[in-house]
């Protein structure tokens, strides 16, 4: 059974390492351990996006029933995206839950989830507070997007005034991705972001 | 009731929805065999002998059939019942064997021309065959068996099928379109509900198979319908059944006469 696992995974490793979009950088995958069951992948922000220009990478575990169920997939850069937790990385898309399907491959899995960044579900969301702010206010939720993107994934983009607002909290001694969460979370009003992490 | 559920953001409930569903399924795995041993179908009538209504059924259904094989409930079980049931014919039957083989290996064009992935296809078509060769030199039963036991090898003609029937749906997107409920496309309605393991096969399904593989099947329906009788159905209508199943709510197993 787990033989069967590692073979298929070996050889996606192969097509992967072929494909097209491998060549344009746009997606990356190597193994983090000699049997192949854990796996570092690297997507590319999608242009157009508030990721753009932003590098992703995740963290792919195989289970030992593959290609029957779904590979494990977290983000390890963080991200500000209503379908993947800005607490643990976590993904919600279909294909990796119940629509995943044996035909499927790891190259469908990266394509996907750079199509996920280009095109959120605010409406089936992994992270309810990036959500809530993407629908009820999206130039907010861009503007976060972006300053993410910019801080953890190397977006060349900088959102001065997020940075100028998150500098004036850690002067005061407050952490700086704490600070980063209670201004994202309360719009980047420093007042009520302060009163957030003061309680 | 116990404290009201509060939301975790540091818990990932996807994953713990899907640990507690892989529990399921291994406690599923240690009681039934992927492909049962043939039994006598008066076995049948000792499980029902609390319940009337199932139990005056199972007395009609021995009318008609001797004995039957457990599958084992995964979602999966039409698809490998079928096909489990249909190579069982096929090692006593030349002129079938030939013509199915035929059907399955051009099967793999009509599926790579309708846009599946050649990559995995390939994969899984090639499994197939494999065992499909081995059905045709005559192998021994227990071999067969073995073989539908032997998960990894079981899954991937499962797969298979599955993608046969997504393929025949999609071919023939425009009848098949009048019996897709909630408003989806075919095409929707094959990644949702066709092409992911798991997913349980209706109507709609054994309709598209038995078309798709020129396979002519009765499927006899065990349910709580008003008279005694039990309801068989012939898919394609109007065709000579090669093999028979046994429905009951939610799962297949194969029936032999």
């Amino acid at each position: 059974m787990a033989n069967i696992a590692i073979q298929r995974i070996k050889r996606e490793f192969k097509e992967v390492v072929k494909s097209e979009e491998v060549a344009k950088c746009n997606i990356r995958v190597e193994p983090k351990n000699d049997n192949f069951t854990e796996l570092r992948g690297e997507i590319q922000g999608p242009p157009e996006t508030p990721y753009e220009g932003g590098m992703y990478i995740l963290d792919i575990k195989i289970p030992e029933t593959y290609p029957f169920n779904p590979p494990k997939v977290q983000f390890v850069t963080k991200i500000w995206h209503p379908n993947i937790s800005s607490v643990t990385g976590a993904i919600c898309l279909d294909i990796l839950k119940d629509q995943w399907a044996a035909a499927m491959t790891l190259r469908t899995v990266l394509l996907s989830l750079q199509a996920l960044l280009a095109a959120a579900e605010p409406d089936d969301p992994q992270d309810a507070v990036v959500a809530k702010q993407y629908k009820e206010n999206l130039e907010m939720f861009n503007t976060t997007a972006r300053h993410w993107a910019n801080v953890y994934a190397g977006a060349t983009k900088r959102e001065v005034e997020c940075d100028s607002k998150i500098q004036q909290l850690k002067n005061m001694g407050f952490e700086e991705h704490k600070a980063r969460v209670a201004l994202s979370t309360y719009n980047w009003n420093v007042e009520r972001a302060m009163e957030h992490i003061l309680t | 009731m116990s404290s009201e559920f509060k939301y975790d953001p540091e818990v990932n409930y996807d994953e713990a929805t899907m640990a507690q569903q892989r529990q399921i399924e291994k406690e599923v795995a240690t009681k039934q065999q992927l492909i049962g041993p043939q039994e006598d179908l008066s076995q049948l009538e000792m499980e029902f002998a609390e319940d009337a209504v199932y139990f005056q059924k199972t007395k009609c259904l021995q009318k008609k059939y001797s004995h039957m094989r457990r599958t084992r409930g995964d979602g999966n079980c039409f698809y490998r019942a079928f096909c489990f049931a249909y190579f069982e014919t096929l090692l006593h039957n030349r002129t079938e064997y030939d013509r199915f083989k035929d059907i399955a290996a051009r099967s793999k064009e009509m599926l790579l021309s309708l846009g599946f992935p050649q990559f995995t296809l390939e994969d899984f078509h090639d499994v197939f065959m494999e065992v499909l060769e081995k059905v045709g030199s005559q192998c021994a039963l227990d071999d067969l068996l073995d073989t539908f036991n032997d998960q990894g090898h079981s899954d991937y003609l499962v797969v298979y099928l599955r993608l046969l029937v997504s393929g025949h749906l999609q071919k023939e997107d425009e009848f098949y379109s009048n019996f897709v409920e909630g408003g989806r496309s075919v095409q929707e309605f094959c990644s949702q509900e066709v092409e992911p393991m798991g997913k349980e096969s209706d109507h709609i399904h054994i309709s598209a198979l038995t078309a798709a593989t020129g396979v002519s099947i009765q499927v006899e329906y065990l349910d709580r319908g008003s008279d005694d009788s039990v309801i068989g159905h012939v898919f394609p209508e109007g065709t000579t059944p090669q093999i028979y199943l046994l429905y009951k709510p939610g799962h297949y197993d194969i029936l032999y006469k």
